[in-house]
């Protein structure tokens, strides 16, 4: 456990700034866009409108927290961690012995996490929900403390890369752009690549992790929701050499937008606008670039909890929203513009997670994963010919 | 297809280099006239538009700033695909990224759009201490293959947009012409012929 005391006062430090957030009454006046901190530090600018909304916000977790407390008291602390509440997501009944309080205990933690994590459980619950808990304590108690200390002073591309990227996540952080911040995400991100040497690093998990680290007291806990996040949640493969994973979750992506949103999927093909132009990012970085940090923990929430299928809901709720404004585009150019726009505004996680959930209608891992099956063997054809096309080309006059 | 009356250009332009070479930084200049120390690093593509007019057309530029990361590579197509005109950039003082930048260049050869208007970027041309690779072996390879080539930086904005005013330049030089693209996509048979082009 490194840093543990800095990176409390940290998060407690940014809790006031948000009261100081009160729109003057020029920037009312004339509607100014303002520029202020949101809960996790991050630079916002945003109209009045967004101010007022993320104050609404605000009160909703309040709220929020009022009801775990409320359930804490009634049913006992640390309710949600016991094994066979967690496990039961997707309604996968668990073998014979299911007691009608175990089942209803999972429901109302379902619909809870949709309803929004409040951020102070956030590190615990998501830490025993994942499997992150698990996962550690398959290792030995030290595995984290030797593993960075293992690495340190080694020099590898990863290693080079990582620090290239250091400055250049999320720069002007009050916390994660400071040497302190640049070191801790550095340990994270430099660990995990020795873990996993197929991963090693790739560009998009500094922000991952950059948020993991936020959000978790501790980067121990952030380096294990990493791993259990590249292991366990996410599809094998999405950022590895190819990133061959990404490809095929981009497919399916393609496939759920014609089937969900049939009309806007085929006004996109008529402008001849590839969805994965946009989609790639939210896919890779797990919306942290594009939508706004509660937003994105929010969605991490439920990823967490309910796998990796949560990402198409929220991808296709995305265009769903802006369903009748889509439809008028005649460019590519407009149908990004509207997009980049709605997600940097959506201050209003459940305005999104209402519509990922109630509105696209449900989808099933199950018939996600066949999906990805069924989308596997053409992708790796794909990739497999573009790379013989372009050794073909590099003969030509390379060595 | 080819909008001849008023010359209004949609052109899709794309970004390709190395790793921080400077790629989002020359738009970020060329697009709002600024420049930070460190730039965001762009996971898959960022998208930009800008509209820039020269002589007697207007283009407006689509702009796709795409990753560097080598295993960002296999998603380059979705990006170069259609593209009337294509950036590669390496940073001068760095002979890795102009090797990666020849990479680019064949790559596009082989797969992109044959009339596609290319420039090489020398970019981080400021750094002249730290120079690695002479312009004038950049200014050879570039005629060889036929792009043309500046250095640029977009810490000081030399350059900057000259190359993307040149780029339309040429752009609009090539519009009246028909179907300036005659390729075929493995891929996608349909693919949109006069991509250079389009009225709006």
């Amino acid at each position: 456990m490194y840093h543990t005391h800095s990176k409390r006062e940290f998060s407690i430090g940014f809790q006031p700034q948000m009261q100081i957030l009160r729109p003057s009454i020029h920037s009312r006046r004339a509607n100014l866009m303002v520029k202020f901190q949101d809960l996790y530090g991050f630079a916002v600018e945003g109209n009045v409108d967004d101010v007022n909304i993320l104050n609404e916000v605000r009160e909703k977790v309040r709220q929020q927290g009022r009801v775990w407390w409320a359930l804490e008291a009634s049913k006992g602390a640390n309710w949600y961690l016991l094994p066979h509440v967690s496990s039961l997501t997707e309604g996968i009944a668990l073998k014979s012995s299911l007691k009608l309080s175990t089942l209803t205990n999972a429901i109302t933690l379902k619909r809870l996490i949709r309803k929004g994590i409040p951020p102070v459980l956030r590190p615990k619950v998501w830490f025993s929900l994942s499997g992150a808990a698990k996962k550690k304590s398959t290792v030995p108690e030290s595995y984290y403390n030797d593993l960075t200390k293992a690495v340190e002073g080694k020099v590898t591309a990863a290693t080079k890369q990582i620090d290239h990227d250091l400055p250049r996540t999320f720069p002007g952080h009050p916390w994660l752009d400071t040497q302190e911040g640049h070191a801790t995400l550095r340990r994270v991100l430099v660990g995990y690549s020795f873990r996993d040497s197929d991963v090693g690093y790739c560009q998009g998990l500094n922000y991952v992790a950059a948020l993991l680290l936020l959000v978790m007291k501790t980067e121990e806990d952030a380096f294990w929701m990493l791993a259990v996040l590249l292991e366990n949640v996410l599809v094998n493969d999405c950022y590895t050499n190819n990133l061959s994973g990404c490809h095929v979750e981009q497919r399916v992506f393609q496939d759920l937008l014609v089937k969900k949103c049939p009309r806007i999927a085929s006004h996109l093909e008529e402008l001849e606008f590839d969805v994965s132009l946009v989609a790639t990012e939210w896919f890779l970085c797990l919306f942290s670039k594009s939508l706004p940090s509660e937003t994105t923990l929010r969605v991490w929430d439920v990823l967490f909890y309910e796998g990796a299928k949560v990402l198409f809901h929220v991808a296709l709720a995305i265009f769903k929203m802006k369903e009748e404004e889509l439809l008028l585009t005649h460019h590519v150019g407009d149908v990004i513009n509207i997009l980049q726009k709605t997600t940097h505004h959506l201050f209003d996680p459940d305005e999104l997670l209402t519509v990922a959930f109630d509105k696209i209608g449900s989808m099933t891992t199950n018939t996600i994963s066949k999906e990805r099956k069924k989308q596997e063997p053409a992708v790796m054809a794909e990739l497999d010919q573009r790379l013989r096309r372009l050794n073909s080309v590099k003969m030509d006059d390379d060595k | 297809m080819a909008t001849t009356a008023n010359k209004n250009i949609n052109a899709k332009l794309v970004l390709l280099g190395d790793v921080g070479a400077g790629k989002s930084s020359l738009v970020l200049r060329f697009v709002k006239g600024q420049f930070v120390e460190f730039q965001e690093s762009t996971i898959g593509a960022a998208f930009f538009s800008q509209t820039l007019a020269v002589n007697d057309a207007t283009v407006k530029f689509e702009i796709w700033d795409t990753a560097g990361q080598e295993r960002y590579h296999s998603l380059a197509p979705m990006y170069y695909r259609g593209a009337a005109a294509a950036i590669i950039v390496y940073d001068i003082s760095n002979q890795a990224s102009f090797e990666r930048a020849k990479k680019w260049v064949q790559e596009l050869q082989a797969q992109g759009n044959p009339n596609m208007v290319m420039a090489l970027a020398g970019n981080k041309a400021d750094l002249l201490d730290a120079r690695k690779v002479a312009a004038e072996e950049a200014q050879v390879y570039a005629q060889e293959n036929g792009l043309f080539f500046m250095e640029t930086s977009a810490k000081t904005a030399t350059n900057v947009n000259d190359i993307f005013y040149e780029i339309a330049k040429r752009l609009s030089q090539v519009q009246p012409a028909p179907n300036p693209s005659g390729m075929v996509i493995m891929d996608r048979p349909t693919e949109r012929t006069a991509s250079a082009a389009c009225c709006s």
